[in-house]
This record gives C-alpha cells, sequence and structure tokens, in this order.
C-alpha cells in the first residue's frame, strides 16, 4: 500500500540550487553526464534504473544506476534529452540543455502515483476512497513464497482471515475469508470469476494488485458480495523496449511436527494395560514385555512415519513474463511452472501447475481502445490409490511390534494390525493404484472502449468475457496382496477383492459474461467533482460432468475398456444458472473534502420464482478529509492525512439457497431403491415436499466506520475501522416447529438472522536513515458472530432455554465440564459424586478425570456443562462450521534495505480460538491400534497383575480402550485447547547486484534471495505438535496432510 | 426498472437470447402426471414406499431401517445383541433411549403412502389396477402403523393426508389409545386382504397381508394378556394411550389365528424340505432358507430383495459377522457373538422337549460360572464340537460352533490351555512348548489363523461362538460396504405356523390338533423325529430356536412383557474351549461356562416397552410413561 507522498520543498529546492550552480558545458564532441535518481515518495535511490539518450540517429548503448542511484553517461553533444525508465515507475525525460549533472526524480508509475486503486467496476483514488479497501500490489505479496496465493497473503491484510486444512500438495484448501463474513467473492479482472481454489492457482507474477473491498463498497457485486470480494488485477504492457523478468525459486518442505508415535516397548506396556483394567487377563505375559523393551530379535520396534514418510520434500517455481510495447499497442506475456512433492517416500503424491497469460491492450482507432486477456492453466495432482488421510492413518495407528514385510522380505508386504493400513504399500501407485485430477483452466476477456469524442470524459465499454474449466479425473484402485509369515509359509491376504476399480470423470463447466458500461466524469465550476458509472451485466454458467466406472474381476491394465463389463455403473449430471443485472454508482465530491458515494445493484437470478427474482440494493458512504481543512493544516501541522469516513450497502446473498425450491415436483435422486423382480432395481421416484413460493435471498446489511490518519508526512500512518454486518433471511427450516406426525419436512424458509461485527487496523511506519531504508506495518483484525434469530420449537422450561438456546449468542461456544484435576486414590473416587450415570463411578481409577459438579446436586452429568470454550463442535472437511475460525488474526511486518540488501519479516497469529482431536489423538489405543507416545506417560500400578500395588502418577489416566474407561473422554479442558498462536510466517533476505557488474550483457536487475516459511511457532505445548493453524480435518482426527516449514532460494532477473 | 434492462439488453446484445436467460427449468424434478400417469410410473413410485417399509432385515440396526448408504460403519451393532441372543465382540451396550426409533421416517412414509391414495381416484386405469393399487397402498399402511404401534402404543392416526396451510398448530393430531391404533392395523390390513390378488411375488398380495395381521394380531393380544406384568403408570396409561384391556386378548389371538389359518389352508405354502433324512442334512437345508431365500420359495412369502453391491442395494452383514479366518482382509470382522444362554436353549435329539445347557463338568453343574479351576472335573473332550454333538440341527446352521468347517476351513476358537501343572492361561496371548510340540493359547500362531477370544483386533467372538445363519457360504467375502446381496424373507410359513399354534395355547380356543402338528412339523423340520406336547414354554423355545436371529426376540419379550425379567442384572455368558494339556500326548480339550469377558450387568427399565416420543415440544402430544 504505497501512499502518495508529496515532494518535499526543501528537496526541489536543494535540486534547483544543484543544477544553478554548475557552470554551463558546450561544443565538446561527447561529454559526460553524472547524476542521481532517486525515488519522489521516498527520496530513497533507485538502484538499476535505465538511462538512455532519446536520440533517434545515434545508437547509444544506455546505463544503469548504481546500488546508491548514481550514473554516469557518455553521450554525443548532440544529444538533446536523457531518458529514465524503470519497472513500476513512470518514463522520465529530461533536457539536457547544457548540464553535466542531472539528478532526476522518478516517480511510481500511474497507479502508485495517484495511489489509484481498482474498486468494483472502476478505480478509485485512494484519497477519496470511502469505502473501506486494502490494495496489496505484487512486491508485498511476493515477499512470501509459497505454491498457493492465499498463504503468500496471509498476515498481510487486515481483515483477510486465512486459516489451512492441511498442507496437501495441490489441495488448495485454504479458508480465506474476510472480516469473518464467509467465502468472499472473486473478481478477476473486472470479471467475477468464483473460486477460492481457482484464486489460489493464479501465477503471483501475473498479478499486478489484489484489492479486498471489505464493506458496503463490495455490495456493488451483487449476489456472493456480502462476504467481501477480491478483486485481482493483472499486469498490462507498458510501453517501452521489451523487458523481460525471471523468478526462480527452489526449495525444500518439511512438516512444521508431527506428534511421535509410542514405539513398541510403550505401546505393549499400554496395550496390557489395557487388557488387565479391562478383561482382567494380561494380554500378553512379563517375559513378553520384556522382549519388547530389551528389543530383543524379532521384537524390535517400527516406526511407521519413518517408513512411510521421509523427512524433505523438494517444490519449485519458476516465472517468466515479457512486457513491452508500442504507442499503441502494448504486452504483457507470462508464463510459469509450479512443481511441488510431497513427503511420502514413494513421492507418488504431487502436484504440477502450467500458468500462462496474455494480455494485450491497443489502439484501434483514435478513440477505440481493445484489451484482450487470456490466462490459461493446466494442473495436475497425482496420488497413489488411497488416500493421504488413509496412508497418514496407517502411520498412526499401526502397531509398532508390525513390520513393513512379512519376513522381512520385501517381496512380501505384510499384514497388519489394526486395520491392514500398511502405510508403505498403500502409498505406492504400481501396488495400490492411482488417482489423478487434471484441470484445465481459460479465462478469456475482450473489452472495447470507446472514449467519446466531443464530450469529454464519457466513456463506454463493452466487455465480453467466456471463462471455461474442463475437469478429468481418473482413479485406479488395484488389487493387492498382504501376507503374514507362519511356519516358514507365507500366508496370502488379498486386497480389494471385488472391489478393484478404475473410474473416469470428466466434467466442463462454462461461463459467459457480458458486460456494458458507461463512464463519465466531470468538474463544475472548479471545485464539484462529479462522476458516474452505469453497467448492464449478465452472467450465464452451464456445466456437465459425467463418470464412468468398471470393476475389476482381474486386474490387467489402466484402462476402463480393460475392466469387466459385468460391474460397471455411470453417472452424469447438468447444471446451469443464469443472472442480470443493471448497477450504478455516482461520486461527488467538493474540494477533494467532502466526498459522497452512492451505487445501487438491481438484479435477478433464475432461483428464485419470475414474481420476486428481482431486487434492488442501494449503497451510500460518505467521507471528509479534515486534513484538507485549513483550520487543521495550520492547527496540527504533523498531520499529513486524517480522513473519516463511513459507509452503509445491502446486498442480497444466496448462502446456501438452493434454486427452484419454488416448483413442486417429484424426484428421482432422493427415492429409495427396491427390488421387485429377483435381480432386477426400480429407481423409485421420491414425493414432493411443500414448496415455498416466497423463498428469496438473504439480505446482508453492512456497515462500516473508519479513519485513516497520516503523520509526520505519512511516515506513520494508521487506517482504523469498526464494522457491522447484520445478515436477515438467513435459510432454516421450520421443522421443529411443525408437528413430527406430518410427514413432511417444510422448505427452506428465510427465518433466521446473524450479526457479524468487529474491528480491524493497520499501522506502517516507514523511514529511511541515510542507505537505511525500513518499514513497519501492523494488522489486526478482531471478529465474532453471534445468532440474533434462530428459528426452533418453543422450549420446555428455562433450563432448556438457557442449555439448548442459541438465539442472541454467539455462535461459536462450545459446552464443557469443568476440568478440576485427576482422582488420586481410589478412596477419592468412591466419595466422589457420580460422574458416569449408571456405571456410576465404577470404572474409574487413581488418574482419572474428574469434573465439577457445578449445580451441587450430587451428580456430574450434561446438566453440569457450562459454555467454557470458543469454537465449535463437528467433523468438517474444507469447509469452517461456523464457530471454528480464530476470532482475532493478527500480522506484523518488517522491511529493510541497505545499499544491495533487502530483508522482510512476517509474523502472523491467530487468538481466541480452540481445536480438538477425536480418535488416535485423543483416545487411548483408539481403533485397538498404536497410540501417541504421549499417553505412556500414564498412571499405572508398580504390580499391575494387584490390584492393591501402588499407582505411579502420570499426566494421563491408566492406558484403557474406550469402553473400558468412566468419563474420560467428557469434553473439558483436557482434550480442548485453546489453540492460540504466533508465528514467523516468512522470512526473506535478498541481495541485489550492483547492476554495474553485468548491465553490458544486457541484464538490467539480478536478486538472489533466500525465504523461509513458517519457521517458527509459538503454541500450547499440547497443539502445538499438531499445528495450530490447521484444522482438525476429517472425522477430528488430524489426519490431514502436516502443514509445511518451507526453506526456498530463488533469483530474481530483469533483463 | 425491468424495462431498462431490456433497452440496455437491446442496445449491446441479441434481445431474444437476453429476455429468457432467467426462465431456466430444474434438471431433476418429474411432474405427477408423468409418475401417475402409467402403471410403470407407479412403480416407480411404489419402489420408494417399498423401500421405506420398516422391515428389520440387514440393514437395520439401532440407528433404524436402511443402514446401507454410503459407509454405514455403526459398529455392525444389531438388535439381537441387546437381546439373550448375541453379544458384539466389544460393545456391551444395551437398550438405550434413543435405539430402535422410527417416528419421524415413519410418518414420512404414512404421508408418501396417503398422497398415493389420494390420486388413485383420479387416475385412469380400470377397477381391478385401482382396487389392486387401494390393497398395496392399504397394506403398506398398516405394516407403517404395525410398526408405530409396537414402539409407542397409540399414536395420531393420519387416515388422510394433511395439507399445511401455513398454519402448524391445525397439523396437530392426538394419539389415539393403544386400541384404536391396533384396530385401524387391522382395518388397514382386511382392506389390503380385500383388494390384493392371489398372485406370489415381491409386492403385496393377499398372503402377506394375511401375514402381517398374523403377526401384528398375535402382537396386540399378547400386550393384552401380558401387559399386567410390567404395569405402567401416568398420563398416558390413564388415557389408555398405552396398554391394553386384558379383556381383548382373546379376541385379537381370534383375529390373528385366522389370518394364519387363512395362509396354511390356502395350499400357497409349505415348509423347505420338510423331511430331512437326518441332522446333518436338517441343517443344511435349514441354513439354505436364508442364504438363498429364492430357492425357498414354498416357505417365502415376503422377500425383500439386495440386488447390486453398492449403496442402498446391498448389505452388510457378511462383512461384520464372519469370523476372522474368513475376513478377506476386511478389518472389522466377527462382530456377532452368539451367547451360551442361547446355544443352551436348543434341544438335545436325546432329550426331545427340553432346553439343553452344555454340560462341562462331571457333576453336571451348568450354573457355575466361577471360571476354571484345576480341583474341578471338567469332562474332556476329543475336539472343540464334540460337546455339541446331540444338539438340535438348527444349532448347526445357526451358529459357527468352535472347530467346525465355514468355506473348507476349520474355524478355531479356543480361549487357553491348562498347562500340565493344572494352572491355566486364558485370553491371553501365550504359547508353550512342551516336547516338540509348541501349543499356543488361541489354538494357533498368527491372529489370521483362529477366531476366538484373541482382543488383538476385537475380531474374535468372546462367547465362544461365531455366526453362520444368513452368511453366504458360496465364495469369498468382498471386503467393501454394501457388497452382500442375500436377500430378507420378512414373512415366511413357518412363523405362521408358530403364530397359529401360539394364538391357541395363550387364548386356550381353536384347534388344538392343528396348532401341535403346526409346532411338530417344524421340530420334524429340523431332524426330530418325536412329537413333542404344545405348551407354552415348548412353543416359546421352538420360537427362539427357529426365529433365531431373525429380528423376533426382541419384539417377543416386549410383547410378552418378558424383558424387565429375563433381564434383572443378568449378565449373558460363554463357553470357552481350553486344550487340556495333562492329557498331552493325547490331544484333550475341556469347557469353561464364565460370564462374557468383559461384560456388565443389564437390566430392562419397564419404561422401555414403549420407546419415547420425539418432538411433544411441537407436536403436543402425551409422553409415554417415565420419560
Amino acid at each position: 500500500m504505497k501512499r502518495p507522498f508529496k515532494v518535499s520543498g526543501t528537496l526541489l529546492h536543494y535540486i534547483l540550487l544543484l543544477i544553478c550552480s554548475f557552470p554551463l558545458l558546450v561544443s565538446a564532441q561527447q561529454r559526460t553526464i553524472t547524476g542521481k535518481v532517486v525515488d519522489q515518495a521516498s527520496n530513497s535511490p533507485l538502484t538499476g534504473v535505465t538511462v538512455s539518450v532519446n536520440d533517434t540517429t545515434s545508437n547509444i548503448a544506455g546505463t544503469i544506476t548504481d546500488n546508491d542511484g548514481n550514473f554516469r553517461i557518455t553521450v554525443p553533444s548532440s544529444a538533446r534529452q536523457l531518458v529514465f525508465t524503470f519497472v513500476g515507475r513512470n518514463p522520465l525525460t529530461e533536457l539536457i540543455n547544457a548540464r553535466s549533472v542531472i539528478n532526476a526524480v522518478m516517480t511510481a508509475a500511474d497507479s502508485e502515483l495517484t495511489g489509484v486503486i481498482v474498486v468494483g467496476y472502476g478505480t478509485r483514488r485512494k484519497e477519496t476512497l470511502t469505502g473501506s479497501v486494502t490494495n496489496i500490489s505484487n512486491k508485498e505479496i511476493q515477499t512470501t513464497t509459497h505454491v498457493s496465493l492465499a498463504q503468500k497473503l496471509q498476515g498481510k491484510v487486515a481483515g483477510l482471515q486465512i486459516r489451512q486444512l492441511g498442507g496437501e500438495p495441490g489441495t488448495f484448501d485454504n479458508m480465506i475469508n474476510i472480516r469473518g463474513f464467509g467465502t468472499p467473492l472473486y473478481v478477476i479482472d473486472g470479471i467475477v470469476r468464483d473460486g477460492s481454489s481457482e484464486f489460489q492457482r493464479l501465477n503471483p507474477d501475473d498479478i499486478e494488485s489484489i484489492s479486498f473491498l471489505k464493506d458496503a463498497s463490495a455490495a456493488i457485486y451483487g449476489f456472493g458480495s456480502a462476504n467481501g470480494v477480491v478483486i485481482v488485477t493483472t499486469k498490462k504492457g507498458n510501453k517501452g523496449r521489451a523487458t523481460f523478468n525471471y523468478n526462480g525459486v527452489v526449495g525444500f518442505q518439511t512438516p512444521t511436527d508431527v506428534p511421535r508415535m509410542a514405539n513398541a516397548a510403550e505401546w505393549i506396556q499400554m496395550r496390557n494395560d489395557a487388557a488387565l483394567y479391562g478383561t482382567g487377563a494380561p494380554f500378553v505375559t512379563d517375559e513378553e514385555i520384556q522382549k519388547y523393551i530389551d528389543g530383543v530379535p524379532g521384537y524390535e520396534s517400527t516406526d511407521w512415519y519413518d517408513v512411510a514418510l521421509k523427512k524433505n520434500a523438494f517444490q519449485q517455481q519458476h516465472a517468466l513474463s515479457a512486457s513491452g510495447g508500442s504507442e499503441k499497442t502494448q504486452y504483457y506475456f507470462g508464463f510459469a511452472y509450479v512443481d511441488e512433492g510431497s513427503f511420502l517416500r514413494s513421492n507418488d503424491l504431487n502436484y504440477k501447475r502450467y500458468n500462462l497469460r496474455s494480455n494485450i491492450t491497443t489502439e484501434l482507432t483514435k478513440n477505440v481502445k481493445a484489451e484482450i486477456f487470456i490466462g490459461g492453466r493446466y494442473d495436475k495432482r497425482t496420488t497413489p490409490g488411497d488416500n493421504f488421510f488413509n496412508i497418514f492413518k496407517g502411520t498412526r495407528v499401526t502397531l509398532p511390534t508390525e513390520t513393513p514385510y512379512a519376513n522381512n522380505n520385501p517381496m512380501y508386504p505384510a499384514v497388519v494390525t489394526p486395520s491392514n493400513q500398511n502405510p508403505l504399500i498403500l502409498s505406492d501407485r504400481d501396488i495400490t493404484g492411482y488417482s489423478e485430477t487434471v484441470n484445465r483452466n481459460l479465462q478469456t476477456t475482450v473489452a472495447l472502449t470507446y472514449s467519446v469524442p466531443f464530450v469529454r470524459g464519457l466513456f463506454l465499454k463493452g466487455v465480453a468475457a467466456y471463462d471455461m474449466n474442463s475437469y478429468q479425473g481418473k482413479d485406479v484402485g488395484k488389487p493387492y496382496k498382504l501376507y503374514t509369515y507362519v511356519n516358514d509359509q507365507y500366508i496370502v491376504s488379498p486386497q480389494r477383492v471385488g472391489t478393484s476399480s478404475i473410474s473416469n470423470n470428466y466434467g466442463n463447466s462454462n461461463r459467459l459474461t457480458f458486460q456494458a458500461q458507461a463512464d463519465y466524469s466531470t468538474k463544475i465550476a472548479g471545485d464539484h467533482a462529479v462522476s458516474g458509472t452505469f453497467v448492464y451485466e449478465q452472467r450465464q454458467d452451464w456445466s456437465r460432468d459425467a463418470g464412468l466406472r468398471r470393476l475389476y474381476e482381474f486386474y490387467t491394465i489402466d484402462q476402463i475398456n480393460a475392466a469387466s463389463e459385468n460391474n460397471q455403473t455411470n453417472n452424469g449430471s447438468e447444471g446451469q444458472a443464469a443472472s442480470q443485472s443493471i448497477l450504478g454508482r455516482v461520486n461527488y465530491d467538493y474540494k477533494g473534502k467532502y466526498l459522497l458515494e452512492l451505487a445501487f445493484r438491481y438484479m435477478g437470478t433464475y432461483s428464485f420464482p419470475p414474481e420476486s427474482r428481482w431486487g434492488f440494493f442501494p449503497i451510500v458512504s460518505a467521507g471528509w478529509r479534515i486534513s484538507e481543512e485549513k483550520f487543521l493544516q495550520d492547527l496540527i501541522p504533523a498531520i499529513s492525512n486524517l480522513k473519516l469516513r463511513g459507509s452503509y450497502g445491502e446486498v442480497g446473498s444466496f448462502d446456501g439457497t438452493i434454486p427452484f425450491q419454488w416448483i413442486q415436483g417429484f424426484t428421482l435422486g432422493g427415492g429409495g431403491r427396491y427390488e421387485f423382480e429377483n435381480g432386477s432395481l426400480t429407481n423409485g421416484a421420491s414425493s414432493p415436499g411443500i414448496v415455498n413460493p416466497n423463498l428469496s435471498w438473504v439480505a446482508a446489511k453492512t456497515a462500516d466506520i473508519g479513519i485513516d490518519i497520516g503523520l509526520w508526512q505519512n511516515k506513520l500512518t494508521i487506517e482504523f475501522d469498526v464494522y457491522r454486518r447484520d445478515r436477515e433471511g438467513l435459510l432454516a427450516y421450520r421443522n421443529l416447529s411443525l408437528p413430527n406426525t406430518f410427514g413432511a419436512s417444510l422448505p427452506q424458509e428465510n427465518l433466521n438472522s446473524d450479526r457479524t461485527q468487529g474491528y480491524d487496523f493497520t499501522i506502517g511506519h516507514n523511514n529511511r536513515v541515510g542507505k537505511f531504508q525500513y518499514g513497519i506495518s501492523a494488522n489486526f483484525n478482531y471478529a465474532r458472530t453471534q445468532n440474533l434469530y434462530v428459528e426452533r420449537g418453543p422450549f420446555t422450561n428455562s433450563y432448556d432455554r438457557w442449555r439448548n438456546g442459541t438465539a442472541d449468542r454467539y455462535n461459536d461456544l462450545v459446552w464443557s465440564y469443568t476440568y478440576l484435576g485427576q482422582f488420586q486414590n481410589s478412596e477419592e473416587i468412591s466419595s466422589y459424586p457420580i460422574q458416569n450415570g449408571d456405571q456410576a463411578n465404577r470404572r474409574e481409577l487413581p488418574g482419572d478425570f474428574k469434573y465439577q459438579d457445578v449445580n451441587n446436586d450430587g451428580v456430574i452429568d450434561d446438566k453440569d456443562m457450562l459454555p467454557l470454550f470458543l469454537g465449535a463442535n463437528g467433523t468438517n472437511d474444507n469447509q469452517n462450521p461456523a464457530g471454528k475460525n480464530p476470532k482475532i488474526n493478527y500480522g506484523l511486518s518488517f522491511n529493510v534495505s541497505y545499499k544491495g540488501f533487502d530483508a522482510n519479516i512476517l509474523f502472523q497469529g491467530a487468538a481466541m480460538y480452540t481445536v480438538r482431536f477425536n480418535e488416535v489423538y485423543a483416545e487411548v489405543l483408539a481403533f485397538r491400534g498404536n497410540t501417541p507416545a504421549y499417553f505412556y506417560d500414564r498412571w499405572h500400578q508398580t504390580d499391575p497383575l494387584d490390584p492393591k500395588s501402588e499407582w505411579i502418577p502420570g499426566t494421563w489416566p491408566a492406558s484403557r480402550f474406550n469402553g473400558d474407561v468412566g468419563s474420560m473422554y467428557k469434553e473439558s479442558s483436557v482434550w480442548r485447547k485453546d489453540a492460540s498462536y504466533l508465528r514467523l510466517k516468512s522470512a526473506e533476505l535478498g541481495y541485489t547486484f550492483n547492476p554495474r557488474l553485468y548491465s553490458g550483457a544486457g541484464i538490467k536487475k539480478i536478486r538472489i534471495y533466500a525465504t523461509g516459511f513458517n519457521l517458527l511457532t509459538f503454541a500450547d505445548s499440547f497443539v502445538k505438535a499438531f499445528d495450530p493453524e490447521r484444522l482438525e480435518g476429517l472425522f477430528n482426527a488430524g489426519f490431514n496432510y502436516p502443514l509445511t516449514k518451507t526453506f526456498n532460494f530463488g533469483v530474481n532477473l530483469n533483463f | 426498472m425491468k424495462k431498462y434492462i431490456w433497452l440496455c439488453c437491446l442496445a449491446t446484445f441479441n434481445f431474444a437470447g437476453c429476455k429468457k436467460i432467467l426462465d431456466l427449468q430444474p434438471t431433476d424434478k418429474i411432474q405427477a402426471s408423468v409418475i401417475f400417469g402409467d402403471p410403470q410410473g407407479v412403480k416407480i413410485y411404489m419402489a420408494n414406499l417399498y423401500f421405506q417399509l420398516p422391515i428389520e432385515d440387514f440393514t437395520y440396526f439401532r440407528q433404524g431401517f436402511n443402514q446401507n448408504g454410503g459407509d454405514p460403519n455403526n459398529g455392525g451393532f444389531l438388535p439381537a445383541m441387546v437381546t439373550d441372543e448375541a453379544m458384539h465382540t466389544e460393545f456391551g451396550d444395551f437398550v438405550g433411549d434413543n435405539d430402535f426409533q422410527w417416528w419421524d421416517q415413519g410418518y414420512k412414509l404414512i404421508r408418501d403412502v396417503n398422497l398415493l391414495i389420494d390420486v388413485i381416484p383420479t387416475l385412469d386405469i380400470d377397477a381391478t389396477e385401482k382396487a389392486a393399487l387401494t390393497g398395496e397402498s392399504s397394506f403398506i399402511k398398516a405394516f407403517a402403523y404395525f410398526a408405530l404401534a409396537k414402539r409407542y402404543g397409540g399414536v395420531p392416526l393420519m387416515k388422510t393426508s394433511q395439507v399445511y396451510e401455513g398454519d402448524a398448530d391445525a397439523l396437530k393430531v392426538p394419539r389415539s389409545t393403544e386400541k384404536e391404533t391396533w384396530d385401524y392395523v387391522f382395518e388397514l390390513c382386511d382392506l389390503a386382504i380385500q383388494n390384493l390378488g392371489t398372485e406370489k411375488g415381491r409386492r403385496a398380495s393377499k398372503w402377506t397381508a394375511y401375514a402381517l395381521k398374523s403377526r401384528a394380531a398375535l402382537h396386540a393380544a399378547s400386550i393384552a394378556k401380558f401387559g399386567n406384568l410390567a404395569p405402567l403408570s401416568g398420563n398416558a396409561v390413564t388415557q389408555k394411550l398405552v396398554g391394553l384391556e386384558a379383556s381383548v386378548a382373546n379376541a385379537y389371538y381370534k383375529l390373528s389365528m385366522d389370518a394364519s389359518q387363512a395362509i396354511m389352508t390356502s395350499g400357497q405354502y409349505s415348509l423347505f424340505r420338510p423331511t430331512p433324512a437326518n441332522p446333518t442334512e436338517a441343517a443344511e437345508n435349514y441354513r439354505m432358507i436364508f442364504q438363498d431365500p429364492n430357492g425357498a420359495s414354498s416357505e417365502a412369502i415376503f422377500i425383500k430383495g439386495f440386488t447390486l453391491p453398492g449403496n442402498n442395494q446391498g448389505h452388510n452383514y457378511d462383512i461384520w459377522f464372519q469370523p476372522a479366518q474368513a475376513a478377506n482382509g476386511w478389518p472389522h470382522p466377527g462382530r456377532m457373538n452368539p451367547t451360551l444362554d442361547l446355544v443352551d436353549v436348543y434341544e438335545n435329539y436325546t432329550t426331545p422337549g427340553l432346553s439343553s445347557p452344555v454340560v462341562t463338568t462331571v457333576d453336571g453343574n451348568t450354573t457355575d460360572y466361577n471360571g476354571y479351576s484345576a480341583a474341578k472335573n471338567y469332562i474332556r473332550y476329543d475336539n472343540t464340537n464334540d460337546i455339541f454333538k446331540d444338539k438340535d440341527a438348527r444349532l448347526w446352521g445357526t451358529t459357527i460352533l468352535p472347530g467346525t468347517n465355514w468355506k473348507n476351513t476349520p474355524i478355531i476358537i479356543q480361549a487357553g490351555y491348562v498347562k500340565p501343572d493344572g494352572s491355566a492361561v486364558i485370553r491371553t496371548k501365550d504359547q508353550i512348548t512342551i516336547g516338540t510340540e509348541t501349543f499356543h493359547t488361541y489354538g494357533a500362531a498368527s491372529t489370521s489363523q483362529y477366531s476366538g477370544f484373541d482382543t488383538y483386533g476385537g475380531n474374535n467372538t468372546r462367547t465362544g461362538f461365531s455366526f453362520r445363519k444368513f452368511m453366504n457360504q458360496s465364495g469369498p467375502i468382498v471386503p467393501g460396504w454394501n457388497q452382500s446381496t442375500t436377500d430378507f424373507i420378512e414373512f415366511r410359513y413357518a412363523e405362521i405356523l408358530l403364530n397359529y399354534a401360539e394364538a391357541v395355547i395363550e387364548s386356550g380356543t381353536g384347534d388344538v390338533t392343528t396348532a401341535a402338528k403346526a409346532m411338530n412339523d417344524i421340530r420334524k423340520r429340523a431332524g426330530h423325529t418325536g412329537d413333542i406336547p404344545l405348551t407354552s414354554a415348548n412353543l416359546q423355545r421352538e420360537r427362539r430356536v427357529e426365529l433365531a436371529f431373525e429380528n423376533k426376540r426382541f419384539w417377543d419379550l416386549i410383547r410378552r412383557r418378558e424383558y424387565h425379567s429375563q433381564f434383572n442384572n443378568r449378565m449373558m455368558h460363554s463357553l470357552l474351549p481350553l486344550q487340556d494339556l495333562r492329557a498331552l500326548p493325547a490331544k484333550k480339550y475341556i469347557f469353561v461356562r464364565v460370564n462374557v469377558p468383559n461384560s456388565n450387568p443389564r437390566t430392562f427399565e419397564p419404561k422401555s416397552y414403549y420407546r419415547y416420543i420425539p418432538g411433544i415440544g411441537s407436536n403436543g402430544l402425551v409422553q409415554n410413561p417415565q420419560y
């Protein structure tokens, strides 16, 4: 977020003085000119600026400024002008006249010069902006290196919440969320192009900037924009000679942390405890246990993680771009390649991506400009024949007493307990098969802009955009064999008998958008600036997908025709959607002090009945630039910028609406199937439910009040916003209040409401001391959502209301028992209130957890639960259930540069949320498999066979299977942990070589850099091993791919 | 405003294309005229109704019906495991309040069938087709109300479909009395009987309607007769919403008797292979009825089919209940452990008419569950199934006994051994080498070679018995979800005979000779040769044995109000086969009767005779007692 700086008066004086004080040089054949080039905004020297003579007759090579911004150039005496060019700056031409010293001040290229940032259907100058919009430039994005664009943004934008589900290559399962509102709308080059996954796969080198519309200013995009809008603007070419830019990184990843599982000696002791405290008989004899402890031959421990996974995974990214152009035509071409490997020793899980972009702008006639933007992507994700979840589960649950191969003979993969999830075998595509996903994506935009002659300030624009995505998936599940070695024989255990299959899936989706736009701006009487934008927009989407599947009776080859025709299935579906809108915006400002913006969107959607499918949504915002007022300038000169602004807007949103709810009909999808004749199946039709002809969109109302402050020539800047979004008409079923004897559920209705509110701020400081330049930026966001109205049946009593009511409460409360500590002895257990229902406290042992009898009724049950935690229950896959997100997200970045060196450090953190695992990580001996090593620190007896023997305390209760414990797994602070964390998200150190060293070779800039990602994490010691940023994942098991710590080395080349 | 849109369209693009772009049609909805305009369309609708029938088949678990979609991982916990028939390998749960509920789904089926009943008069089909539809829909509705009545007692009777017009209160219907509810079931059965044809098939016929009535009326009659064994109290009782007067018992027994008799005298049905040559043949005949009901069409009155492997098509009996040795790569087999309590019930051919508990000691004590003691004088057997030698063929057809063959593999179920010094190692993995031979506690060295007692993967029986009935013996299992396609018999002739005999003996009316013959015919099919007298005890034992694992025992305990007396702090029992190494070099086995390891005593709460009614906050109904 470059801030425009006023050219300092003193500096100008200084330069003028310099120029005047030198004598004029005349009548030399050649002469030498020296000087220094500085940046207008920061007054810092610019390195690598091309300085050349603008002379069509002589072809004199230019030069390049050094690390201090100095240059020296010898020019013919006939030369009249020096031209300074540099990436991201406006070209500058200086008349030489008779000067031998020419110092130049370069300004940032147009967009940055005036702080013009991209907003909905247009651009705004930063200082006249009335909405809450944050803009991030390519340079700031690129300080973090990651395959996903989302990870390159995390921690850098106030109010932008990002959380990773896992680090699996090619999954792009980052949750992206603006201000806690939900999944935002994505706009790429002016066209709504949905999908966080698509967004994350953009080539970051192609991106000029990204704007985040965080308040009502997003509402102009209509449906979907209630959650904020992310606008990506890609790079366009500049006039001038072709410049090339290469950016390459190679690096390796390691998991941030992975909990250690028990080894054979630890496991067998815990397993024996479980047998004793469960069935009363030991699992194995003491002599056997001792053999595992001693690790005698045949009793070694297998570390399954180490068997299947390696320490490091390789990745590389290369991007090459070219840009340039003539007076009339400018071009930008970008190409990128990404290759991300995985931790699997088999190397059979990986991701590859190719991006291509061609952005061409040309002037067709004097008043007509054409833009053709084409972005293409091919990417491919490959996994072995079982998914990572199962492979990783295999490394967790498979017993350390098992071995990968029967009789340690690599010819015979072993049967393993408990679930035959031999991770080494599951991860090998040659054995289990594979799954491949290929996406081909094309985004095209053609725009014609007509600047109307004779009407100054009026532009007409027509845009057509067609996007296409083609998906191909192929899954091959091969049958394979596992073996047990018994009595000198390999006993075969065939796997996937009868379920070995091959499937091919195809999908194709299309999107066609048309826009017609008119822009007009003018100034009336000098002080009244008025501008307006009106747009008609329509969008159509259609898609078709199909899948084929056959089973193998006998596996031959991975081709669909090679599998059996006896067991083949296929499926397919089609979908379509459409919307139309007109929208408009009028801006007015008086002397740049008083700002007003009025906008609306009137739009219709296919998904509601014709009578009610259209809606009108207004937006208003205003600002007051107090710093433009004379009185303030006189009063407090230190204030260079002070603006108050506010916005309010309404917009309709879908939020889970099922289309065509108003049409009654039978459906074949929902009916059960029945076999009326032996061997022949009839697909049943399900009866129509009740229709709701009044179903409509959810109305979201967003309000924001903000203040922007700049002090001391904007060396210190502060932006602060408080915001609120109320949603009404959230969909809910009236089920609970309809008698359940009716036999059908009511359709969705617009019943519920909620409110999300919070604040965010950014504080920045930039300064330069000598050659040392630095910047610090901190951002912070707090957001929380509460339910307002929640449809439900009547409460039966006030306790029911207190315990089960959710209205007017935060949506992130988790009810829990109050954990008091561990029972120290059996006397304490027998005198303790009953906490395990019918089983009394019969199953509790010393070391077990005890909970508080909150209501003092002598029984610890559901009535003793209190809303103790922030979080949410429920398993989840890619989506965060409401409430799981951190309420606080923050980032802190530092950048410094000194001569050729530059460094960026980004800290990022989150707070106010909890995680709660299930299954292996939070259950001793889950699935009767291996268990985390931390459970070994447990209560146990000196002589397990003697129930009266002394107890030795530990962190965890005595090891038992979950059917044999009392209240061990009740929700409490034992299992639900605060996951707040702070991490060193990224650090980058770069060095730019002095251009003099290589300018002769036609190279303008060489910069090398090293970066690290997720380098350090500070969090609760239990949670840290799971990585607090990561979601618990499927079944809350924590078996999703580990988040990664990455080390990269890269090079930038400009030539 | 819309006018401007069209103007914009006109200015920029093709007008006609614009105007229609929002007028899209759904791709998944079908109009009523398409469905009901043709018998084939009606059949499509019927498929969904039959699918919803509360048939307690292979997909019926405590979570409810049709538990075979997607990943139906419910642990394989069956209703049989809350009766005295079986234990789960791992779980010890008993009847929970939320188990076996069927309320919302029941009323959904009733609404769906009422929608069809509404439309029948308007259909353009001939009168016989209309009658058939009336009969079929009455059968479905009767089936649904029977399932509701046996769970909840009296329920709201939705005789016609309701229309929601925005007022939820208008939809509230109070509970009818339990008697009214049963009477409505019988009324619907009669309507079905009148209208349905006699053609046998997989859709309802006159015979399926009679069979339903036979079962339902016996249930109602039993509640009337035995209700006083477990008196309940509360509003639901005083308003007669639960419970029946004892005085109606005989009338209901008569309804059952008549319905059964209609089937028995029809000449349409008979027992499958009624005269086996020997018990071995009888065991195999009995097993074959269930492995392929289509081969036993004389006995199967109503079959629910499982067609293809796959979601909502196949089921999971074979993977859940296969003995561990036959798991074929499936990680969770062996969940069904028939109890010693059930095994004890089967007669010995040598003592017809008497349950024959398994005798393990010379003193003949069959109530000592204190475990192994070197001091006790155990009977030694040459192998692990000799002890069951004279047992009823149906035991062999129902369970896998230790050491018997399954899919050509001897299924090894051994709990331990007695060392030569008399000390025993039981249910602990151990081995001992004596001379040159090594003995293993579980009868073999590797977990893949035995099926009993090792708690290693939770896959080995802990009662000493594995499961055979319904299991497909031909070929290895396919280790995936929903791969079994064995069909299920919902009504079979043997049950009708037993219903008839029970109605006669319990009511003290009717033709005792025919009733006794009905019971003895079934026994003869199982290899018995002589007749035993028709007594209530003999008949109930016969029901337990003949209908074991057909999800009848749960309801028999309920309707006869025996649950709370049978399960009063009750432990279930296991039989531990031990190799007796004291007998070496002879290979000998002894058996120990014990409580099922790692299990808790079970007590049935009388309130559980009825399920609680869900959603009383909004449906305004009177709750069942003690909930």
